[in-house]
């Protein structure tokens, strides 16, 4: 009973009790100004909190030049705590921001809380941004107000069983009807040869959260078509992904899969955490999803069947659509941003110093350094990849940990995904080192054609004051559909509650907000 | 907000009659009891009257940047918001709708494994019994749910796999039938809360004055009689008790379970006040919105137990308060 009764406030009333504490405690203890010798820093953190006095903190400290102050915090209340935190008045000098198109960040920032780095990065060499596009991607309403934390800017991909391709003498697909060829034969021809038909082509999970355009498998699908990454426009008007007819193709596309059975039966309920099981149980052959979940299936196969593992893995990139044009959905290229506290660094004299800070973290030595650890310490370089030494013993696992777990979240030219400047992790097999080159090569490739979200640098005021009406909308209506629980013309009239219901307005704010940074 | 209405001071010392000792003579009489009631009364004023402060900005454009102070004032604007809003019926007909099947299912299910237990002859048995039926309490609603999922899945689920043998046809996909979400929601919460409920129904039947139950034997009471006449009216203030104290709580649904529960398939039915205030005020940092919700439903619940508890006195039975 206590316990429902808890969560009757956990919605709200306890944010906001947490609100009202933090801001009390903070009132005394907020310091103005920052030490000119001291940085102090909020950063997400995935292991232990490194020890202030370790190797790795007093290696960073001594490049930076600096005293750090960082206030490690656990990735899985990052966002929550940085809600809090922007709400008391001690936000730190520098903090990483992982959602910077949420509403309590834009609110800040606009008010004030950060310093807008739009134009103030060009004398900083590593901080410069790298691609232009990441850049545009990580723009709150128009400015940046932080430097972004890079990250792959395609990482789309079709993982596939090996095993199952080479039985039924098949090649990984380039197209979509050979993507659908494929799934029919892994679900009839008996890929698994144990004379049952019990194996199925596509595996689907459940999307969490309510919003359209999530980077979902179905979301790859319909850019695979022709339709837009979340908005994109057609004769000069912006149109919402699945309001063209390139949509309702991909969706008969999604639907014959469905019908015809080359799908999981708990297609709609599959909990995301668990999507990798059917593929590594050998129930279901496709996957797909980002391009480093196969990293992930080599090492539960491995766990499996250490012998076979490498040779159960495939990936092929983005496909093309019928009539031969190919359209790859990209990611956004980033991964939150660092942001300098406007409260604390006053002046312009001060900012200089932090970003002067931060563009030595950014430098090839700084890369590094937070990604791979101390040369010759921790790891040493072979044929150009990054090689552990000796990573069982204690001492060596705290550094790893300071280093993989931690200091890497502070990386912004090179970070997880992306080596940059510093040096990529040897994997164990042949098999696992092909596909990270092959993963490098189809990248490059799919970008060519990559169909990028003019949406993402603007912020829609009506979709942040009624998204939890308006997103689940067209969301639901296609699973629905997909189900076979909405006729084609029901799923349209959804379609229309969504404009009637304010998607006109969101169109409008859109465009409007794309036409003014000249997008 | 109903955990507020009954703070432990309002019990404390209804057995003195205030008006005959001067309350200072009374306050240094029984100075050790009232300092001992100084811990709680510090815990409700810090951590449930003080954060009820924050319900202002249900009245604001909150930005937690800008502060209480600085968020500027709409007055009413969210709440007209809500109501004139496209969920709002939706949500209030969940919401009242899985109260209701609560209310009417869940509620009782204690009461009668109390009574089966006390009924119980042997012990040892006994004693097994209700600590097997404790565990499910302990469990997180996420184990919960895997074990359903697990049950209950289209694809390998162990009962809908029986079912499907026993009726034929094709198989019904339970975790996304919107018919199916509410029975599942009850499944769960009976399984997960009725062992745990029995605790204080126990406890009332312990008090049970044994020679009641000789005095009716003597007067050739069989076993119904005695139940229908001892033990259910020996247990009566409790059940009325406890049911004044979950009305208030009819509102709030298990957050956690019904989210896991809800995709995008049964989410007409899933949706329900809690889970629209996460989303709202959490994900999408709706703060203003949100507390706006939460305070519609706190009002609500604080409504529906004097109500609870007015209905008891009225009919005959001893209230909350």
């Amino acid at each position: 009973m206590s316990a429902s009764r808890r969560r009757s406030l956990a919605g709200a009333l306890t944010l906001v009790s947490a609100l009202a504490l933090s801001a009390c405690s903070d009132d005394g203890g907020g310091g103005s100004g920052a030490d000119a010798g001291t940085v102090t820093m909020m950063v997400p953190l995935f292991g232990t909190a490194p020890d202030p006095k370790g190797e790795i903190h007093q290696a960073v400290e001594k490049l930076a030049g600096k005293k750090l102050a960082i206030t490690w915090t656990p990735n899985a209340e990052y966002n929550e705590k940085t809600n809090v935190v922007l709400a008391s008045d001690s936000i730190p000098d520098v903090m990483v921001i992982q959602d910077n198109k949420s509403p309590s960040f834009v609110q800040a920032a606009k008010a004030g809380a950060f310093w807008d780095l739009t134009d103030k990065l060009d004398k900083y060499p590593n901080l410069r941004p790298k691609s232009e596009q990441a850049w545009i991607n990580a723009k709150t309403d128009g400015r940046n107000y932080g430097i972004y934390r890079v990250r792959p800017l395609l990482r789309s991909a079709i993982i596939l069983r090996k095993d199952w391709l080479d039985k039924l003498g098949l090649k990984p697909p380039q197209t979509t009807d050979e993507l659908y060829e494929i799934a029919k034969a892994f679900t009839e021809r008996d890929p698994d040869g144990n004379g049952k038909k019990d194996t199925y082509g596509l595996i689907l999970p459940k999307w969490p959260g309510v919003s359209f355009a999530a980077s979902s498998p179905y979301n790859a699908i319909d850019v695979w078509f022709g339709a837009p990454n979340n908005y994109g426009t057609r004769d000069g008007k912006l149109v919402p992904e699945f309001d063209v007819p390139e949509f309702w193709e991909a969706q008969k596309y999604i639907k014959r899969f469905i019908d015809e059975g080359l799908v999981n039966a708990d297609w709609a309920t599959l909990d995301t955490a668990k999507w990798n099981d059917p593929f590594v149980q050998g129930k279901g052959g496709i996957i797909i999803d980002v391009n480093v979940r196969a990293g992930q299936l080599f090492d539960e196969l491995k766990e499996l069947d250490a012998e076979t593992y490498d040779s159960k893995v495939a990936m092929a990139g983005n496909l093309s659509r019928p009539d031969g044009q190919k359209f790859s959905l990209p990611f956004t290229g980033y991964n939150g941003i660092v942001a300098v506290s406007k409260q604390r660094v006053r002046t312009d004299e001060q900012l200089d110093d932090v970003l002067r800070t931060l563009d030595k973290l950014a430098s090839k030595e700084g890369s590094i350094l937070l990604n791979n650890g101390i040369e010759g310490r921790n790891f040493r370089v072979e044929n150009g990849y990054a090689v552990k030494i000796d990573d069982q013993d204690p001492g060596m696992k705290v550094v790893n940990n300071d280093v993989e777990y931690a200091f890497i979240q502070l990386g912004t030219t090179s970070s997880v995904g992306v080596a940059g400047d510093a040096y990529e992790w040897m994997r164990p097999s042949q098999a696992e080192q092909d596909w990270l080159k092959q993963r490098d090569e189809l990248m490059n490739l799919d970008l060519q054609t990559a169909v990028h979200d003019p949406s993402l640098p603007v912020i829609s005021q009506t979709a942040v004051e009624r998204g939890a009406t308006l997103n689940p909308i067209p969301t639901d209506a296609r699973i629905k559909y997909l189900a076979g629980e909405l006729t084609e013309e029901q799923f349209r009239a959804e379609i229309k509650r969504w404009y009637d219901s304010g998607g006109t307005q969101i169109l409008t704010e859109l465009q409007d907000g794309i036409s003014k940074i000249g997008g | 907000m109903a955990t507020d209405l009954a703070p432990p001071e309002a019990k404390a010392a209804p057995g003195h009659t205030p008006g005959r000792v001067p309350i200072r003579t009374a306050l240094l009489r029984y100075r050790w009891l009232y300092l001992m009631l100084v811990p709680g009364l510090v815990y409700f004023a810090l951590f449930k009257y003080l954060p009820m402060y924050g319900l202002t900005i249900a009245f604001q454009d909150f930005v937690p940047f800008l502060g209480y102070s600085g968020s500027p004032w709409v007055g009413l604007k969210h709440f007209e918001a809500l109501f004139t809003g496209p969920d709002f019926g939706r949500l209030l007909f969940n919401t009242l709708f899985l109260a209701l099947l609560t209310a009417v299912f869940v509620f009782p299910a204690p009461i009668v494994v109390a009574l089966l237990l006390n009924e119980l002859r042997v012990g040892v048995y006994k004693r097994f019994v209700q600590s097997l039926i404790y565990i499910p309490h302990f469990l997180s609603w996420t184990i919960v749910f895997s074990l359903t999922y697990l049950l209950f899945s289209v694809d390998f689920g162990l009962v809908a796999g029986w079912i499907h043998g026993l009726t034929g046809g094709a198989r019904v996909d339970y975790l996304a039938q919107p018919d199916w979400f509410r029975p599942l929601v009850i499944l769960q919460l009976l399984w997960k809360t009725s062992g745990w409920g029995t605790i204080i129904y126990l406890a009332a039947l312990a008090s049970v004055d044994p020679n009641l139950y000789e005095a009716a034997r003597m007067d050739g009471a069989g076993r119904w009689r005695q139940f229908w006449h001892v033990t259910l009216p020996a247990i009566r203030p409790t059940i009325v008790v406890m049911a004044i104290l979950t009305s208030g709580n009819l509102l709030d649904q298990s957050f956690e379970q019904i989210w896991l529960l809800t995709n995008s398939l049964n989410r007409s039915v899933a949706d329900v006040f809690d889970t629209f205030v996460y989303y709202v005020g959490v994900q999408q940092g709706g703060y203003s919105y949100a507390t706006a919700v939460g305070l519609f439903k706190g009002v609500a619940g604080v409504i529906l137990i004097f109500g609870c508890n007015w209905l008891a006195k009225r009919l005959g039975q001893r209230g909350l308060f």
